[in-house]
């Protein structure tokens, strides 16, 4: 009989076994594990882990990153409006119209007017650098994952998630650490969910339109970071009880230690991660402000462009939801990026002539509806990319179309629902 | 001729070993290349430490030595061709369990393994107490207690490097239980048939990873005469 037979099992697995039951012998005899110190570490963990006040803590540190965002950005924002308004204001003195229209109210009205909120995406991503680095961030994720375990979901799905919150792109390529193939569908399916920094520009306009001066802006914002957060869970909960059926593998998670984020640190990560924004810019957001004035301009001018007829045609279907026919047909542009709802509601207000954007919607639709839109704007379709990744991911266009069709329903509902709860509460 | 001895660094990935080639050899001093063929990064560099001196060569962070992943396999045929003349191999003291895995890979190829137990302090946080002179008993081979951040026992280590770099290899042996010795003894006993495979590697090494059924340990006995025995043997 061979020599490996006589063993009787795989030699690499009994060594593997007998190596560590050397290990545990050596360390009995010089190894002991005493009362264990109590270290920084502990002393935080405590706090941001706990069972009962772990989740609150979150929500809350996500509300500052949030409140912080909108109120340091504000300053920022009107310096770079200013700025875009003087370079765009050196345009007018084309002569020809058409040519002065595309500049003026294609490129800076609407490509310009996406540029203001660069300001708000660099400090968010300045403010969750410093959680990530800080090491909370990690703890966040296990608090959630907990939870999640707890509902009978996946117990390491919530880093990709949070990877959501910059864009949906790389989270979604993230879940590939996720071992089971069922656990790791949902965890695609419901990723769209989180918002990312492409929808923050939409938030940032229409709070600041409707709240600008109060802390009601910040915390609508925060909302809508909340909302995406709970839509998920409780998508992610129908998955799993109907198409995705299944048990949740354990979870076991290696938790960094926490450090002092350091301002240099937290700079290089807002710039690593901010700059994908200036880089979309040049490219889709640039391409998308020139389609978009072409349609705001022709055939026959603003009051009877496509972008006004395609908005008529659609006001009907989002007048349950109070859009009017701007917001409606920003809507349908804004499958490519979702920063084009900001970029088309620039040209479309442009080409009327407005130049006060902010004072303009809050004009044409009720505050109730501006919050429904933020929300209708975090949950419908995901942008082109992503439809790609999940396309790629996925490995059929099966699951990219129940993603965009429950994603679609699931909009108009909650945005029902915010206009219904908010006319029963007397708001209009 | 002046002598220069060789030696080898290594450890599992986040341990503080490039902390420590930096406290042993000066950023200026270092010269980084690639491995041969591979788009690992080499990391080599000199010292002197009391009039001797020591070429250091940084090996991949590896938690095992097995044929499968580049890195690991860089690390041991490091070890097994060029014979470094010490090997320092770096345990985060407060990972010790999982990191002596390594430990025990290392004295299986006779490696001459001097183990520096970093991150003593972390250790200590958690509460650790471990006994330094009753692990290097049982492993047979010196252990140094040090905390690299803070170039604590850096001293002590080089004066260990130098003293095992001189003396003949220890070549302690670590019971694996009676099967496993047994079949290792077995398959011993066949490659000492050939006696230019047996003068080429450790034998005792060889025989652990043909029973591990490891590729490139059956790579090596390619053409032996006693390679078809082998064979058998570990069908």
């Amino acid at each position: 009989m061979s020599v490996k037979r006589r063993l009787g099992g795989d030699p690499e697995i009994i060594l593997a076994e007998r190596r560590y039951e050397v290990i545990s012998e050596i360390l009995r005899a010089a190894l002991v594990k005493g009362a264990k110190k109590w270290t920084m570490t502990d002393m935080l963990d405590k706090v941001f882990l706990h069972k009962v006040l772990g989740i609150p803590v979150f929500i809350v540190l996500m509300w500052a990153t949030f409140q912080f965002t909108f109120v340091v950005s504000a300053p920022f924002m009107s310096i770079i409006e200013v700025v875009i308004g003087w370079i765009g204001g050196l345009f007018e003195a084309i002569p020809n119209e058409v040519l002065r229209s595309f500049f003026v109210d294609g490129i800076f009205g609407g490509l310009g007017f996406v540029m203001v909120f660069v300001a708000p995406i660099f400090f968010m991503f300045f403010a969750l650098s410093i959680l990530e680095d800080s090491g909370y961030l990690a703890r966040a994720a296990f608090v959630m994952d907990r939870l999640m375990f707890k509902l009978g979901l996946h117990g390491r799905s919530f880093i990709p998630m949070l990877l959501g919150f910059g864009c949906n792109l790389p989270a979604i390529m993230a879940t590939r650490s996720i071992e089971g193939e069922k656990d790791r569908l949902i965890t695609i399916l419901v990723n769209p969910l989180m918002s990312c920094s492409a929808r923050l520009p939409v938030y940032v306009l229409v709070a600041g339109a409707f709240w600008g001066s109060t802390m009601y802006a910040g915390t609508a914002i925060w909302g809508m970071y909340l909302l995406g957060i709970v839509l998920a869970i409780l998508m992610a909960l129908l998955f799993r009880r109907t198409i995705l059926k299944g048990e949740p593998a354990p979870f076991i998670m290696e938790l960094p230690l926490y450090k002092v984020p350091t301002f240099h640190g937290s700079v290089i990560h807002m710039w690593e991660r901010g700059v994908v924004f200036l880089k979309k810019a040049g490219t889709y957001l640039l391409a998308g402000a020139i389609i978009l004035w072409f349609l705001s301009s022709f055939p026959w001018g603003a009051e009877q462009s496509y972008t006004y007829m395609l908005g008529h045609v659609l006001e009907p279907v989002f007048r349950p939801l109070g859009f009017d026919w701007r917001l409606s047909a920003s809507l349908i542009f804004a499958f490519m990026a979702k920063e084009i709802v900001v970029e088309a509601l620039g040209v479309i207000y442009a080409m009327a002539g407005e130049t006060a954007i902010g004072a303009a919607l809050a004009a044409s639709i009720t505050p109730v509806s501006g919050l429904a839109f933020m929300a209708f704007v975090l949950i419908y379709v995901p942008c082109l990319a992503t439809i790609g990744v999940i396309k790629q991911e996925t490995g059929s266009w099966k699951w990219v179309g129940v993603t965009v069709l429950y994603e679609l329903i699931l909009a108009y509902i909650v945005g029902l629902m915010i206009v219904g709860v908010g006319s029963a509460m007397g708001f209009s | 001729m002046k002598v220069v001895y060789t030696v080898a660094l290594i450890g599992n990935p986040n341990v503080g070993k490039s902390v420590i080639f930096n406290n042993l050899v000066p950023g200026a001093r270092q010269h980084v290349g690639n491995w041969p063929g591979k788009t690992v990064e080499k990391k080599e560099g000199r010292f002197h430490h009391k009039g001797v001196e020591f070429k250091l060569v940084d090996l991949p962070g590896c938690y095992s030595l097995t044929a499968r992943a580049v890195d690991e396999l860089i690390a041991r045929d490091f070890i097994v061709e060029e014979k470094p003349d010490v090997v320092v191999d770096i345990v985060d003291a407060s990972n010790i369990e999982r990191n002596l895995y390594l430990t025990l890979l290392l004295l299986e190829l006779e490696a001459k393994v001097v183990v520096a137990l970093n991150m003593y302090d972390i250790a200590e946080e958690k509460g650790y107490k471990i006994d330094v002179k009753k692990l290097s008993e049982q492993l047979g081979v010196p252990v140094v207690p040090t905390v690299a951040t803070r170039r604590q026992g850096m001293e002590e280590l080089k004066d260990v490097i130098l003293r095992v770099a001189e003396e003949a290899p220890r070549k302690p042996r670590i019971d694996y239980g009676k099967e496993i010795e047994e079949a290792i003894a077995s398959l011993s006993e066949i490659i000492h048939r050939d006696e230019a495979l047996a003068g080429m590697y450790p034998v005792r090494w060889l025989a652990i990873k043909l029973l591990e059924g490891d590729e490139g340990a059956l790579e090596k006995i390619k053409g032996s005469e006693c390679e078809n025995e082998l064979r058998a043997a570990i069908s």
